[in-house]
């Protein structure tokens, strides 16, 4: 679904990513943690070219997003992002967030569009929302309607970076609940996250990464139990105490 | 001494009202074709100087340097007086909408490109992760927002902008200015011109702002 | 915004009914002592300020070399200001145009315009104008180029002409009576006309003849057509009718005595 071949990452003379090797099958939940500054977002952000490689592939749907010339913006209309500041469209209501690049992007038409978009809110329990502006709701509420913002397109592919960091204690379960529900679907998904709780209960498989490169992987219940390598050992001890 | 304002001279006036009346419709004409091409240009350099694109940010950056450190003046006397002797002979009126428009939407760019920059770059980000090109995601994400933040700058352009339509008196441009002078000049009468004069721009200029803090208040509250 | 358009038009009024009081004022002046308030105002400032142009050779050219203004009519200004304060030299010259010099003497900016300054009835309305000290005709500068001989060749073509010149008037007339159609641009100043001229916006500059000899070049002549001899006058304000008064005497004792004449050789005009 999306692989990455080779990628290295450089910002001025700072090597962000490391040959970075990647395959993520239809369906999976991919899980990536590592400490701040280790080149998770960089990662990420390179799944839908929001940052272009320095050098190396990465192919989704087996189109090679990093050829010259290559049809970026309608790959990225089936891989969906969820951001850590929300960035909802501000000037514009929850439904109009939902329905904008549908309508515009996709031409779906309006009416269909917005029906859709009032399942995906109830989905995520903010149908009474549909009117408000960003401005509005809570951070638990902007992201939840970021999600159904994404799920509106229609995505094969949701790419979460670190969806809850920026939200108060409290909220952040809310929009778990939101991702943990749609795990259960059969979408694929590649999350960053400091959320263990959540790697074990809905990841196929965790990435651990730390300065650019992956330093370790595998299926959480191995992962977490019996790390094999120094650093994760180390990471995981101090997020986990 | 007669007043300058005495009451003849008012009468004069009403008399010639209709040359007043067909300055002021020039002015009206110029000033709006100029508005419009300073909007578009405006925007397009703006978003020109906001690119991620060196060239089109170099295209701005000349565009804007060499406009705002010449004078309005000299630009309109080169289109009147220095093209016809590259055998090119613009009819006044083009001259006056091209130099005040072009000089004003070298300003008009600068402030677009500021409104632009003020929006967080998560929104450009998030428009484009949903397959909106960047002009796409400009057009319907960006420049809305940055509208809002451009309103209150863009207004006294176009204030600043009717206003220096009067340019066109220095080159025989036939608008208000040109009439009131030439009216004036020949009566001798300024005193009543140049009241009716200020009292006809501010017709045009008060609306602009009035409609201008308008547009501002309805954004404002959308948001 | 409604506030400041109201502070706006009081404000224009207020200059109004300023300037309307002024008028009332003055015309109680005392004429019986031995210095006119007008005169004694110029004594006491100690220097008389006359406003002359600074664009016209031998009238009133500015050497952008040495800053100097001199001409004709310099040369008169500095003979009242003899005759007022007993020293030539205490003039303050100010710049004017044809646009700027009614405002100037209203406002008492300047206490004499000297500016190729053409007498009228219009403006005798409103401004007090000595006896001429000059004579000038209307011509036409056209560029060589265009192989005109006269007026009569001008026939759907387009003149420049200064603001506030009567040159636009004379030329109509002329022009109703050979029976032909011109049109009439205006401008500031006289170098801009020239442009005009010179990139093809306009077909003829027309101005005074004394004027037009200052922006002969290779490439153009002036037209031997000559139309409404128009005469010169020094201008003061309204009211300041003394001063009118002895201006007057002044021009009229310096053409009795040929002083005029000799200035007219001096910068060789005629
Ligand atoms: N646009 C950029 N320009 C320069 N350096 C950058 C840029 N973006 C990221 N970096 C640097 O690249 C490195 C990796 O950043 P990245 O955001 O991918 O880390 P991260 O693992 O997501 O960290 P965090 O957990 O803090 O979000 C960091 O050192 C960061 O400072
Ligand atoms: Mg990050």
């Amino acid at each position: 679904m999306i692989r990455l071949e080779g990628v290295n990452k450089f910002f001025g003379h700072h090597h962000v990513l490391k040959n970075i090797n990647l395959n993520v099958k239809s369906g999976e939940k991919l899980v990536i943690i590592g400490p701040s500054g280790s080149g998770k977002s960089t990662l990420i952000r390179s799944a839908n070219l929001l940052e272009k490689p320095t050098s190396g592939k990465v192919i989704v749907n087996g189109v090679d997003i990093t050829a010259p010339k290559a049809p970026v913006a309608k790959v990225r209309q089936s891989v969906a992002m969820v951001f850590q500041q929300f960035n909802l469209y501000p000037h514009k209501t929850v439904l109009e967030n939902l329905t904008l690049a549908p309508v515009l992007i996709k031409g779906v038409p309006k009416a269909e569009a917005e029906e859709s978009a009032k399942a995906f809110l109830e989905r995520v329990g903010l149908t009474a929302k549909a009117n408000a502006y960003p401005s509005q709701l809570s951070g638990g509420q902007q992201q939840r309607v970021a999600i159904a913002r994404a799920l509106n397109m229609k995505p094969q592919i949701m790419l979460f970076d670190e969806p809850t960091s920026a939200l108060d204690p409290e909220m952040i379960q809310e929009v778990l609940d939101v991702m943990v529900d749609l795990a259960h679907g059969g979408i694929t998904m590649v999350v960053v996250t400091h959320e263990m709780g959540f790697a074990r209960q809905v990841a196929d498989r965790v990435i651990f990464m730390d300065e650019g490169e992956i330093i370790e992987q595998g299926p959480p219940e191995h992962f977490f139990v019996n790390p094999t390598h120094e650093r994760t050992k180390l990471f995981l001890s101090r997020i986990l105490r | 001494m007669v007043s300058p304002f005495a009451w003849f001279k008012w009468q004069a006036l009403i008399r010639d009202w209709s040359v007043f009346g067909q300055g002021f419709a020039n002015t009206l004409l110029a000033a709006a074709l100029a508005l419009a091409l300073a909007l578009g240009l405006g925007i397009v350099f703006g978003v020109f100087g906001a690119a991620p694109v060196k060239l089109t940010r170099v295209l701005n950056r000349i565009y804007v340097e060499f406009i705002q450190n010449t004078p309005l003046v000299i630009q309109v006397f080169f289109l009147y007086n220095g093209l016809p002797h590259l055998g090119v002979m613009l009819p006044v009126l083009v001259v006056g909408v091209l130099g005040v428009g072009v000089y004003h939407g070298a300003y008009i760019a600068e402030v677009v490109r500021a409104g632009i920059q003020s929006i967080h770059r998560g929104q450009l980000e998030a428009g484009l992760s949903q397959g909106f090109s960047y002009v796409g995601a400009m057009r319907h994400i960006i420049l809305p927002q940055a509208a809002r933040v451009v309103l209150p700058p863009l207004t006294n352009q176009a204030v600043s902008l009717v206003k220096n339509t009067s340019v066109l008196a220095l080159i025989a441009g036939g608008d208000l200015m040109y009439h009131a002078d030439s009216w004036s000049s020949d009566t001798l009468y300024y005193g009543p011109a140049y009241v009716l004069v200020g009292v006809l721009y501010l017709i045009i200029c008060y609306p602009l702002a009035t409609l201008a803090r308008n547009l501002e208040r309805r954004a404002g509250v959308s948001g | 915004m409604k506030k400041k358009l109201v502070a706006a038009l009081s404000l224009l009024l207020v200059i109004g009914l300023l300037s309307g009081c002024g008028a009332a004022q003055t015309k109680s002046g005392d004429t019986g002592s031995k210095d006119a308030p007008d005169i004694k105002a110029i004594k006491d400032r100690g220097v008389l300020k006359v406003g002359v142009k600074v664009d016209v050779p031998n009238f009133g050219y500015k050497d952008p070399k040495t800053n100097k203004i001199d001409g004709f009519e310099v040369d008169l200004a500095k003979a009242i200001a003899k005759k007022i304060l007993g020293n030539a030299e205490k003039v303050d010259l100010q710049a004017v145009t044809a646009k700027t010099r009614g405002p100037l003497l209203d406002s008492g900016e300047v206490d004499i315009v000297a500016a190729t300054f053409t007498i009228n009835e219009e403006r005798k309305k409103s401004y007090n104008f000595s006896d001429p000290y000059y004579t000038d005709s209307v011509g036409l500068l056209v560029k060589k180029a265009a192989g005109y001989t006269g007026l009569k060749d001008l026939n759907g073509k387009t003149i420049g002409v200064a603001q506030s010149s009567t040159s636009k008037k004379a030329i109509k007339e002329a022009a109703d009576k050979l029976g032909i159609k011109v049109s009439f641009l205006e401008f500031n100043t006289y170098p801009e006309i020239k442009a005009a001229l010179d990139s093809g916006r306009v077909d003829a500059f027309s101005v005074d003849k004394s004027i037009l000899s200052g922006y002969l070049d290779a490439s153009t002549v002036i037209l031997p057509d000559s139309f409404s001899p128009q005469e010169y006058g020094i201008a003061s304000k309204k009211g300041n009718d003394a001063l009118a008064k002895l201006v007057n005497d002044t021009v009229n004792e310096m053409k009795k005595s040929g002083e005029i004449d000799n200035l007219i050789k001096k910068w060789s005009l005629k």
